[in-house]
């Protein structure tokens, strides 16, 4: 696996439809070997990407290159990529082993080849009994596996797949998680996995992209996309998160003050050179996870103030509090995160408690 | 259904069975009536027998003119399968003119038969063509073409588009995925519309009277049967019509029925 080359690189990518701008100066490189996840929210843009990579749609501008060269204009059946469908766009009237040998038998190879080939790639999908059935005949998580097959079998250079979970029950939903996991491992294909479900991002991806309206705002791993959110809308988007709003204050090695409602906090922007130029005064958040949030006790010297807990939810193995923090008239609805213990939490609904989170574990989004 | 009360529910089953028998009796007549001798207008039902078949047999005008109605048939049906199919497979998908193009394949199917009949005739005057089997297929498949042409559309609508797309996207050409998967898509729906118009073209009477040269076909001979006053086998030609329609149209069924459903059954 050479992680660190680029398969694929979009350069200003454009699309339109007919006058409606749908994405915006797209840039996107994608490893090769690597499991990229695009999320976003609904009419993001995500299957329009994977649709122009695949080649379904013309660009309205810019370019795509495999391996440096220039493709945009390369036909759809010639591309070495393939999709796996949302609604898996099974043949009906051919069998399990049909569909799956189709893109061989297309491709005019020999029968004892194609059926020796169709067999590996039913094996390695665990579907070896089914290859006479038709798809009406299966279920829909062995649809999406036929589905899975008939796609790896072309050895493409890039799997594309539009959220092929949306369909399932959450069950079969982790289960088919954990399998195109392994798969990919296994074969070591580039995947380029949509979903508008961050679970399913967070536990599949190396990396994932994140869109919102056409832009790509975010592109990273999980880790970092969760603990370095580089704007509002993935600070907020991604995961559980409190924002404050305030204005920065002078850089001090590593560390940046911004007042707030709350006082003045202290954040890491480690890592982060936008952050460390951002001029003072500048509108922006400081953001810490709910987990990050805790009981301060003697010692906490940084990033204190007092709240008053609104609410108690006890959600099994962590109870989540809902905490009004600062003065009145410009209180902060925070949450506060912790472990769940058997003999209760330490925490009483309607008690005014101290509160506080580490510098290093709060981070700064600008506006 | 038992939302309603049950002295009604007796009363609406009475009229339409009364409906029922109106309506269709006088189907099955003709179809007992000709297993047994009529004389002077009374039935003999002492005694079934297959004689007007016989009879119908020998006659020489008869099966001639059967000739003429499967040819005319199975030409009408080939004209209009490929022509129908080709026209939904351009129009799927496209927006501008198609409405009117419906327009104008649905017109002669809905006119009234002699309109389209004398419409036909003028134009084959116009420019000069003769009229014979030649224009009675002409005929015939104007008529018949809506109902081709909306048989194929509606299964090629029914049919998702991602299925041309994973085709194209396993890297088959244009040629291969109209081979490999529209047309066997479809095919079912073709031959379902297949049947449809080869009823139809088989009962035409009106149009094909118009257009017609010196040969006629069979609902045509039957017309110019009863002109010349009621015979016995007119019962059997008329019984033998009626049961290859009917036959014609459950073959039609079969073969329009969603093919999901007809996996789900087994
Ligand atoms: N064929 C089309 N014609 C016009 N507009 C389109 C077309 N396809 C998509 N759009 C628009 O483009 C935008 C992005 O659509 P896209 O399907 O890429 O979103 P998405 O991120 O995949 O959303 P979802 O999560 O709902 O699938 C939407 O606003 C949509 O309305
Ligand atoms: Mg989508």
């Amino acid at each position: 696996m050479s992680q660190n080359t680029d398969l694929l690189t979009l350069r200003s990518v454009s699309k339109s439809y007919g006058t409606v701008p749908v994405l915006h100066d797209i840039d996107l490189s994608i490893r090769d070997g690597e499991f990229l996840t695009v999320l976003g929210p609904s009419g993001s843009g995500k299957t329009t990407v994977l649709r122009l990579i695949g080649g379904l749609e013309p660009l309205s501008s810019g370019e795509i290159q495999l391996d440096g060269q220039d493709i945009s204009r390369m036909p759809i059946n010639r591309r070495p990529f393939n999709t796996v469908f949302q609604d898996y766009a099974l043949f009906p009237h051919m069998t399990v082993s049909g569909n799956v040998g189709y893109g061989l038998s297309v491709r005019h190879l020999k029968r004892k080849e194609i059926a020796r080939r169709v067999g590996e790639a039913l094996e390695l999908v665990q579907l070896g009994r089914f290859a006479e059935r038709f798809p009406a005949q299966l279920s829909g998580g062995q649809r999406q596996r036929v589905a899975l097959a008939r796609a790896l079998i072309c050895q493409p250079r890039l799997i594309l797949l539009d959220e092929p979970l949306a369909a399932l029950d959450l069950e079969l939903r982790r289960q088919m998680q954990e399998f195109l996991k392994s798969i990919q491992r296994e074969i070591k294909t580039t995947f380029l996995f949509v979903t508008h479900d961050q679970e399913e991002a967070i536990g599949m991806a190396d990396r994932i992209c994140v869109m919102q309206a056409g832009h790509i705002r975010q592109l990273g791993t999980p880790h970092e996309l969760y603990y370095k959110p580089n704007c509002e809308f993935v600070a907020r988007f991604f995961g559980e998160n409190n924002l404050v709003a305030g204005r920065l204050g002078p850089v001090q090695d590593g560390q940046r003050p911004i007042e707030t409602a709350l006082g003045r906090l202290v954040c890491s922007i480690s890592d982060q050179p936008h952050l460390k130029a951002a001029p003072d005064g500048a509108n922006a958040f400081a953001a810490f996870r709910p987990e990050a949030l805790r009981l301060a006790d003697a010692n906490d010297g940084d990033n204190r103030f007092s709240g008053s807990i609104a609410e108690l939810a006890f959600a099994g193995s962590s109870t989540v509090a809902t905490i009004m923090a600062g003065a009145d008239d410009a209180a902060q609805r925070l949450r506060l995160r912790m472990p769940s213990r058997i003999d209760g939490s330490a925490l009483k609904s309607g008690e005014t408690v101290s509160l506080c989170f580490a510098p290093h574990e709060g981070h700064l989004v600008l506006a | 259904m038992s939302a309603l009360p049950r002295p009604s529910t007796i009363f609406l089953a009475a009229i339409t069975t009364l409906v029922a028998v109106l309506l269709y009796s006088p189907l099955f007549v003709p179809i007992v009536s000709s297993f047994f001798i009529i004389s002077h207008g009374n039935v003999d039902w002492s005694s079934p027998t297959l004689s007007t078949y016989v009879a119908l047999a020998g006659n020489h005008d008869i099966l001639a003119a059967l000739r003429t109605t499967l040819i005319v048939g199975v030409c009408t049906v080939v004209l209009s399968v490929i022509s129908g199919t080709l026209l939904a497979l351009y129009y799927h998908g496209r927006r501008s003119g198609r409405s009117i193009l419906q327009f104008i394949v649905f017109l002669p199917f809905l006119m009234p038969p002699i309109i389209s009949g004398l419409a036909l005739l003028i134009f084959f005057r116009e420019i000069g063509l003769e009229r014979s089997l030649l224009t009675v297929v002409i005929g015939h498949t104007v008529f018949v073409l809506a109902i081709v042409y909306r048989t194929v559309l509606m299964r090629l609508q029914s049919m998702s588009r991602t299925l041309v797309e994973a085709s194209y996207d396993l890297g088959a050409s244009g040629w291969q995925t109209f081979w490999r998967i529209i047309l066997p898509n479809l095919s079912s729906a073709m031959v379902g519309g297949a049947i449809l118009a080869f009823a139809l073209s088989f009962d035409e009477t009106m149009i094909t009277i118009l257009v017609t040269g010196t040969q006629s076909t069979l609902p045509v001979r039957l017309w110019a049967m009863m002109r010349l006053g009621f015979s016995p086998d007119i019962n059997a030609l008329v019984a033998l019509i009626l049961m290859f329609t009917v036959l014609l149209c459950v073959l039609a069924a079969r073969f329009l029925i969603p093919k999901q459903m007809a996996t789900e059954r087994n």
